[in-house]
C-alpha cells in the first residue's frame, strides 16, 4: 500500500513538472497554432537566467522567479515581432522557424556560458522533506506542485477574466472579424507568445534545482510538453492539467513495473494512436466553429 | 498545364529540366579524376548519401506536402538491414565462422534470433533494405491518411514513431546491439567486387545511386500519379472531390520516399562501416529537413545540392570546435532567413536569377530571343 501512494506520489511530481512547462505550449499553441520548437530553450534560458542570478548576483532561487518571467519573456517578444508573425500563413514553417531559432539559442548560449553542467541550489527553506499521507517527500516537490496548480489558475483567470484574455480569445473565434473591432491582433499575439515564452522560462528556473542545467536540457522537455498539449486538447487548459497528471501518473507506473525506456516508447505509441482517432485531444469540449 | 506532349517544345523542356540534375551528376562522376585522395572521397561519398536521403524527402514534402519530421527511420532501417548482413559475413573472434556476432555473445543469446536468420543472404539483405522501410512507411501512411491526418499531426506522429523504433533499438541491446550499434562488418561484395569504404568502387557505387534515385524521383514527378500527388499537396479535397483516392496516391509518395531513403541507409552502411541508433536519430532527421529547406524542397536536384553542402561544410569546420560552434550558430540563423525570406531555398532563388538573366538576354536582343524565359523555368 505504501509503495501505491510512493507511486502516486511520484507521479503527481512528474506532472507537476510537465503542467510547468506544458502551460506555456499550451497557450502558444492552442491561441496562436505555433508548435514552437524553441519552447525547451525558453525553458534552458530560464534555467539558465536562475543560474546567473544565482551565481552573478547572489540571489536566491525564489527571488529571482519575477525577474526570469519577465526576461524569458521579452526574448519571447521579440522572437514573434521579428520571426514569427512574418509566417502568418504558413503553419507548417513555424515549426522549421521555431527549431532554427532553438538552434541558435541553444548555440548562443553554449557559445556565452560553455557546455559544461551547472547546478542551481535548492531554496533553503524547502530543502528538507515533509509527511504527505504518511510517506516523505521533498517539500520542494510539494511547492513544485503548489505552484504548478497556482499558475494554472493564474492563466486560466488571464485568459477568461482580463480584456487581454477575452481579445485573445476573440481573435481565436474569427481573427479578422475581431480587427475589425478594433483589436490590435499583432500586439495580442506578440503578448501570448511572450507570456507562454515567460511561463516556459519560469518552468525552466523552478526545475533548475532538481536536474543539471546544460545547453540542450531543452530537447527532453519539449517534445513531453508537446505530447501533453496534443493529449490535452488544443484548445483547453483544464484539459492540459488532466493530462499533465495521467502522463505523470503513467510514465511514473509504466517505469516501475517496466523500465524508462518501454514507458516513454508505450506512452509515445498510446498518443499516436490518440492523435489518429481523436486529434482534437482527450479533453476538448465541442466549441463552435 | 499540358505536359509532355512529345513535340519539340515539350522535349525542350524536358531536356531543360533534366539539364541540372545530369550536369549534377556528371559533376559527381567526374569528381574522383580531380580528387586523388581516398580519405576525402569517402568524406564525399558519404555526404552523397545524406543527398539521397534529402532527396527523398524533397519527394515526400516539396511534392507530396508530406513533411515527414521521421524521414532517417527509413534510412536507419536500411542501415541496420545492410549491417545485419554484413555482421553475419565477418568472422567472430570468440565463436568462429559463422558464428554468433560478438555483442550477442556478450549479452549471453545462445542462437541467433529468427530474424537475424534470412540476413544470411545478401540479396535478401538488400531487398529488405528497401522493402522493409517501403512497408513500414506503407503501414504508417495507411494508419495517417485513411484516417485523413494532415499537416502538423503528420509531423508529430512520423517522429513520434521514429523515437519510437530508434528506443526499442536502443533498448532490445542483445538483438541490435543497443546504444553501440552494430559495429566491426565486413566488406560488401557483389558479383566479386569488393567495396571498400575508401575504395572507388564504393565512390562509383554511391554516385550510381544518386543518378538512379534523382532519376527515378524526377521521373515520378512527371508521371500522372506524381502530378496527382502535387495537386493534392497544392489543395486536397478539390483533388478528393475530382474522385481521385487521396490516401492511396499519399501512400504510395510516402512509401516511395521510404524505399529511397532505405537506400540511402544501405549506402551510408557501406560507406561508414558501422550501423547505430543515431542514424535513425531525431537529430540528423531534423537537419534532413534543414537541408532540403535549405537547397529547395521543390527541386530535386536542390534539395540533392543542399544536403551535400550545408553537411559538407559542416564536415569541413568540424576539424576545430570553435569553428563548428559559430558554424551552428550561423546555420540556424540561415535556416531561419531561408523559412522566412526564401521557401523555395537556394533552388528558387537560382530560379529567379536565370529568369532575370533571360529577361536581360531578351530584352537586349530586342525581343528576337523569345521563349527563352519559359524554358529556362522550373527545374
Amino acid at each position: 500500500m505504501d509503495q501505491f501512494i510512493e507511486q502516486i506520489v511520484t507521479g503527481l511530481s512528474i506532472g507537476s513538472i510537465l503542467l510547468l512547462v506544458a502551460l506555456g505550449l499550451s497557450i502558444i499553441y492552442g491561441s496562436m497554432g505555433i508548435i514552437n520548437l524553441a519552447h525547451g530553450e525558453f525553458v534552458m534560458l530560464g534555467a539558465y537566467a536562475a543560474w546567473v542570478f544565482h551565481t552573478y548576483l547572489g540571489l536566491g532561487l525564489l527571488a529571482s522567479l519575477v525577474p526570469i518571467f519577465f526576461v524569458v519573456a521579452v526574448f519571447g517578444w521579440v522572437i514573434e515581432r521579428y520571426v514569427l508573425s512574418l509566417l502568418n500563413n504558413r503553419p507548417l514553417d513555424t515549426i522549421l522557424a521555431t527549431w532554427g531559432v532553438g538552434i541558435m539559442l541553444q548555440q548562443a548560449v553554449r557559445l556565452m556560458v560553455g557546455s559544461e553542467l551547472r547546478y542551481v541550489q535548492l531554496p533553503p527553506a524547502l530543502s528538507d522533506s515533509m509527511d504527505v499521507f504518511g510517506i516523505s517527500v521533498s517539500s520542494y516537490r510539494v511547492f513544485l506542485f503548489v505552484v504548478s496548480i497556482a499558475l494554472f489558475v493564474a492563466t486560466w483567470l488571464l485568459m477568461n477574466r482580463t480584456t487581454v484574455g477575452m481579445k485573445l480569445r476573440a481573435i481565436i473565434q474569427d481573427r479578422s472579424v475581431a480587427a475589425s473591432f478594433g483589436i490590435n491582433a499583432k500586439r495580442v499575439y506578440a503578448l501570448t507568445f511572450a507570456y507562454g515564452a515567460g511561463l516556459a522560462g519560469l518552468a525552466g528556473a523552478l526545475v533548475s534545482p532538481l536536474k543539471s542545467v546544460s545547453p540542450d536540457m531543452g530537447t527532453g522537455y519539449v517534445v513531453d510538453a508537446f505530447m501533453v498539449v496534443v493529449l490535452g486538447g488544443v484548445q483547453s487548459l483544464a484539459g492540459t492539467v488532466a493530462s499533465a497528471f495521467i502522463l505523470g501518473e503513467l510514465s511514473g507506473g509504466i517505469a516501475f513495473l517496466q523500465n524508462d525506456t518501454v514507458a516513454k516508447a508505450i506512452v509515445l505509441l498510446a498518443i499516436v494512436v490518440l492523435i489518429r482517432f481523436r486529434p482534437e485531444g482527450l479533453f476538448t469540449a465541442r466549441v463552435r466553429a | 498545364m499540358p505536359s509532355h506532349v512529345p513535340n519539340s517544345s515539350g522535349l525542350q523542356r524536358l531536356i531543360a529540366q533534366l539539364a541540372p540534375l545530369l550536369i549534377v551528376c556528371a559533376v559527381v562522376f567526374a569528381l574522383p579524376v580531380l580528387l586523388n585522395n581516398d580519405f576525402l572521397l569517402n568524406k564525399v561519398a558519404r555526404y552523397l548519401v545524406l543527398g539521397i536521403l534529402t532527396v527523398s524527402l524533397g519527394l515526400s514534402w516539396g511534392f507530396g506536402g508530406i513533411l515527414n519530421l521521421g524521414q532517417a527511420m527509413s534510412f536507419g532501417l536500411g542501415s541496420y538491414a545492410m549491417a545485419m548482413a554484413l555482421k553475419l559475413k565477418t568472422v567472430p573472434v570468440h565463436t568462429g565462422a559463422s558464428g554468433l556476432p560478438d555483442f550477442m555473445v556478450w549479452n549471453n543469446v545462445q542462437h541467433l534470433p529468427w530474424f537475424w536468420e534470412p540476413f544470411r543472404s545478401l540479396t535478401f539483405a538488400i531487398a529488405a533494405g528497401l522493402i522493409v522501410p517501403a512497408l513500414v512507411a506503407a503501414a504508417l501512411g495507411w494508419f495517417m491518411f485513411r484516417g485523413r491526418v494532415t499537416g502538423v499531426y503528420v509531423s508529430i506522429i512520423t517522429l513520434a514513431t521514429m523515437v519510437v523504433i530508434n528506443l526499442v533499438i536502443i533498448d532490445q541491446q542483445s538483438y541490435t546491439g543497443g546504444f553501440n550499434g552494430i559495429t566491426d562488418l565486413a566488406q560488401l561484395e557483389i558479383f566479386g567486387v569488393a567495396f571498400d569504404a575508401y575504395g572507388r568502387a564504393t565512390y562509383y557505387l554511391v554516385a550510381s545511386c544518386v543518378l538512379l534515385s534523382l532519376l527515378v524521383a524526377f521521373a515520378f514527378t512527371r508521371t500522372k500519379a506524381g502530378l496527382i500527388v502535387q495537386a493534392i499537396r497544392d489543395h486536397e479535397s478539390r483533388v478528393r472531390y475530382f474522385g481521385y483516392d487521396v490516401a492511396l496516391y499519399q501512400i504510395f509518395v510516402f512509401a516511395l520516399s521510404a524505399a529511397i531513403a532505405g537506400l540511402a541507409g544501405m549506402l551510408y552502411t557501406v560507406v561508414m562501416e558501422f550501423a547505430s541508433p543515431t542514424f535513425l536519430g531525431v537529430q540528423l532527421s531534423l537537419s534532413v529537413v534543414v537541408w532540403c529547406a535549405v537547397g529547395g524542397r521543390q527541386s530535386l536536384v536542390g534539395a540533392f545540392l543542399g544536403a551535400v553542402l550545408v553537411a559538407g561544410m559542416q564536415g569541413a569546420l568540424s576539424e576545430s570546435a570553435a569553428f563548428l560552434e559559430t558554424w551552428t550558430l550561423v546555420m540556424g540563423a540561415l535556416f531561419v532567413l531561408v523559412v522566412l525570406f526564401l521557401p523555395k531555398g537556394l533552388a528558387g532563388l537560382a530560379q529567379v536569377v536565370l529568369r532575370w538573366i533571360a529577361l536581360r538576354r531578351h530584352a537586349a536582343a530586342g525581343g528576337v530571343a523569345q521563349g527563352v524565359g519559359q524554358t529556362e523555368g522550373s527545374t
